[in-house]
């Protein structure tokens, strides 16, 4: 008599799942490039970042350490300055979502759920295997699951993020976090971080972020770019070396610019602009980006921590040894962070407002995941905020199942048309 | 067009590098510019010691010393008039450079950053004071200034009949400054190095200098700007910086609080980064050396200005021209 062990099971479960992500994948992807008329060529590069890998292959160098991460405030510029190779593993499949159900209660947000089954079931980006997983203590979901380390198999390092970051008892907490998270890399990778590496490393994403700045600074004009295409590019940033990441976004903002000069917008001049924030959108969860700009809308600006947040602020050394650069790195992502984790978060809000004048925003399309209490606590500040300056504010939530869309669509629809005719109406 | 391009060219400079040597130069002719015949004025706002023998002007606070070393009713005799003419001197003088006299001008200054340039050769870290020390520790330099003033009158007036002070005690800043006895040393004399044993007050006066330069030489290897910190002319210049033509501006809205801004700040303040209310962002300790605006990558939100013109603003390119280049970067150029 044949006995279902659990082993059958995780691979039955894993072999569903991944044919599952795999059409998931694709589908996004197909509604995204196909649906969508002006293709930019240097889209290309990106697209084919998100393409299902083989079984078996791996993106990623084979003689380094692969370090994840489960959030952005893991510094990598250490990760990469300690030869080893950085990924960010937040999740935005639906397919890995029911996995990662198996180990939790129900209320609990799908970027979670997400990301917790595709480590389980290693349907990582790329094939990742990780060597370490860093998780840092930011959302109580997220830490809380670096406590399934045995079940799931797999080492986690708790990285402790104070709870506010103006005192500059926080930034004490988080300096020293940081630097204990320095000798867990080197221990884990067995090599020492030097003077010469940090630096080059953190050049290197200092190089990216000005190439992300420019792109930014690209779309503050009459739009050409959508910003589910947007979204792709600072998605692949995620687990792409950052270096080719870098140079083909140069080459996608030179088209951009090209595009510019000769008033190639992908909408009309009386398309909605809209800013996306709140729950993060990561690929292939892009339903929301997708609908807006299907709507006839075009979202011009995300604060997400899957793109401004992730890239926007760049370090500034003094004295270019470790003792002044490991603090400036660290720096970098407390201060900064406009994550609702920290309380006050005043700094959001402020991010938001100038953004909605720099990015000439017409509305602000707000975004929380089912279970998310904190992007869904600050909603109602923000929301208020933006009212009070004038902009009209939609609150969607979400979940991962695709299934769910018809509510999405008709609520974003009405929105669009008010600002349509509030427009028109100028 | 052209406008334009010099403020590009300008915004993207990299200025500690054109204040090092704009301080190099302050530094000669501050302690050599005498034997050349410069001269430059006696009520100049920073450490231009009249102790150094090749120092072509003097600093004010020597004078303010020497002219209320006086009695209450000479002060408010015609002699009084005097006294606001050379503080009308020093306005003047100050209100060009605001308190970039300190990051720029003062020989006193230089020599610190100098000591920590050599701190950095030797791959030293540096100390910062916490937030609670920066704000006990700040006031010290008011209290210096309060007592310069006061003890000078108290050697000639008695207070509420108080016993008058010793006349020992004149100049009583000089006496302990440390720029009177570590400046002459670059022309090669040592005289300063000495104890005066006329009498008790001379002698602990003195010796307390001595002290002072011993700390100075200490203090300033282990935190970079560390006696301006306790500075009285720093003091003094601050209850007039409002008006100075040299400005310091924040546009708070622009503003993310990243804090490179108060990292690179060489006397550790915080509230150029924190602070997102205030306009005019000079603080009493800083020395608008604007290192800030360099450590900037937000477009506007830290500007230099004279009255209303825009000197130095902080911009993306210049942000990334200063500290995203490298030599060994490897990947694409572009």
């Amino acid at each position: 008599m044949h006995t279902i062990t659990d082993n059958d099971r995780y691979n039955r479960l894993k072999k569903t799942s991944t044919i599952h992500y795999n059409m998931e994948v694709n589908q996004v992807l197909a509604e995204i490039i196909d649906d969508f008329p002006h293709q930019l060529a240097g889209m290309e590069y990106f697209y084919n970042k998100f393409r299902p890998v083989e079984e078996g292959k791996s993106l990623y160098p084979k003689d380094k350490k692969l370090i994840a991460s489960m959030c952005i405030h893991v510094p990598v510029e250490i990760i990469h300055a300690l030869d080893a190779t950085a990924v960010r593993i937040c999740s935005g499949a639906y397919s890995a979502d029911a996995a990662g159900s198996d180990f939790l209660p129900a209320k609990i947000c799908p970027m979670v759920k997400s990301t917790l089954g595709a480590i389980y079931l290693d349907m990582l980006p790329g094939n990742a295997n990780p060597d370490l997983i860093i998780n840092p203590t930011t959302c109580d979901q997220k830490k809380k699951i670096g406590e399934l380390d045995e079940e799931i198999g797999k080492e986690f390092y708790v990285l402790e993020v104070p709870p506010s970051k103006d005192s500059e008892e926080a930034r004490q907490y988080w300096h020293r976090s940081v630097k204990k998270m320095v000798k867990k890399i080197e221990k884990v990778t067995g090599n020492r971080l030097t003077r010469r590496k940090l630096k080059k490393s953190i050049k290197m994403i200092s190089r990216a972020q000005a190439e992300f700045r420019r792109f930014m600074r690209l779309r503050k004009n009459a739009p050409v770019i959508y910003g589910k295409d947007a979204q792709l590019v600072t998605n692949a940033y995620f687990f792409d070396d950052i270096i080719e990441w870098t140079k083909n976004l140069s080459i996608l903002n030179d088209e951009l610019e090209e595009r510019i000069k000769q008033k190639a917008t992908v909408v009309g001049p009386r398309a909605p602009r809209i800013l996306l924030t709140g729950s993060p959108s990561i690929f292939p969860n892009m339903r929301t980006p997708i609908l807006v700009e299907k709507l006839g809308g075009v979202v011009v600006y995300e604060e997400f921590c899957s793109s401004s947040r992730m890239l926007s602020d760049s370090v500034a050394v003094d004295e270019w040894f470790l003792y002044d650069m490991v603090p400036a790195v660290a720096d970098r992502y407390l201060k900064p962070s406009t994550c609702p984790n920290f309380t006050p978060n005043d700094d959001r809000i402020r991010k938001i407002l100038l953004a909605m004048k720099d990015y000439k925003v017409d509305g602000v399309v707000y975004q929380t995941f089912t279970g998310c209490q904190l992007y869904d606590m600050e909603s109602r500040q923000i929301g208020q905020k933006l009212e009070k300056a004038g902009y009209p504010v939609l609150n969607v939530e979400l979940d991962y199942n695709p299934k769910d869309s018809g509510q999405l669509t008709t609520r974003l629809e009405a929105f669009m048309e008010s600002i349509k005719d509030n427009k028109r109406k100028k | 067009m052209q406008k334009f391009k010099i403020k590009k060219y300008i915004d993207n400079s990299n200025v500690s590098r054109f204040r090092f040597w704009i301080q190099l130069l302050s530094f000669f002719i501050f302690v050599y510019g005498g034997y050349f015949f410069i001269e430059i004025g006696s009520r100049l706002p920073m450490f231009s010691c009249p102790y150094v023998q090749g120092s072509p002007g003097g600093c004010y606070l020597i004078g303010v010393q020497h002219e209320l070393n006086t009695t209450w009713s000479s002060i408010f005799s015609p002699r009084g008039i005097s006294i606001l003419k050379s503080l009308g001197i020093f306005l003047i003088f100050f209100l060009f450079l605001n308190k970039a006299w300190c990051g720029y001008v003062c020989p006193l200054g230089t020599l610190q950053d100098w000591i920590t340039r050599l701190r950095k050769s030797l791959g030293f870290s540096f100390v910062r004071y916490g937030e609670v020390r920066f704000k006990k520790l700040k006031v010290i330099k008011y209290l210096i200034l309060f007592l310069l003033i006061l003890i000078p009158l108290a050697i000639n007036n008695s207070f509420f009949g108080a016993p008058k002070l010793p006349h020992g005690m004149h100049t009583p800043f000089c006496q302990i400054c440390p720029a009177r006895i570590i400046l002459p040393l670059f022309n090669g004399d040592t005289s300063q190095i000495f104890v005066d044993f006329t009498d008790r007050s001379t002698i602990i006066m003195t010796s307390l200098g001595l002290i002072v330069a011993a700390i100075f030489f200490v203090g300033s290897f282990v935190k970079k700007r560390f006696f301006c910190f306790f500075c009285p002319m720093s003091a003094l210049q601050f209850l007039f910086s409002k008006i100075g033509f040299l400005r310091l501006i924040k546009d708070g809205d622009k503003c993310t609080r990243c804090g490179n801004c108060s990292r690179v700040c060489d006397v550790g303040i915080t509230a150029i980064a924190d602070d997102i209310l205030s306009k005019n962002i000079v603080k009493d300790d800083c020395m608008m050396c604007f290192k800030c605006v360099e450590a900037c990558p937000e477009e506007g939100a830290l500007k230099v200005k004279v009255v209303s013109f825009d000197l130095f603003s902080a911009t993306e390119e210049g942000f990334f021209k200063r500290y995203g280049q490298d030599k060994d970067y490897e990947g694409p150029k572009k």
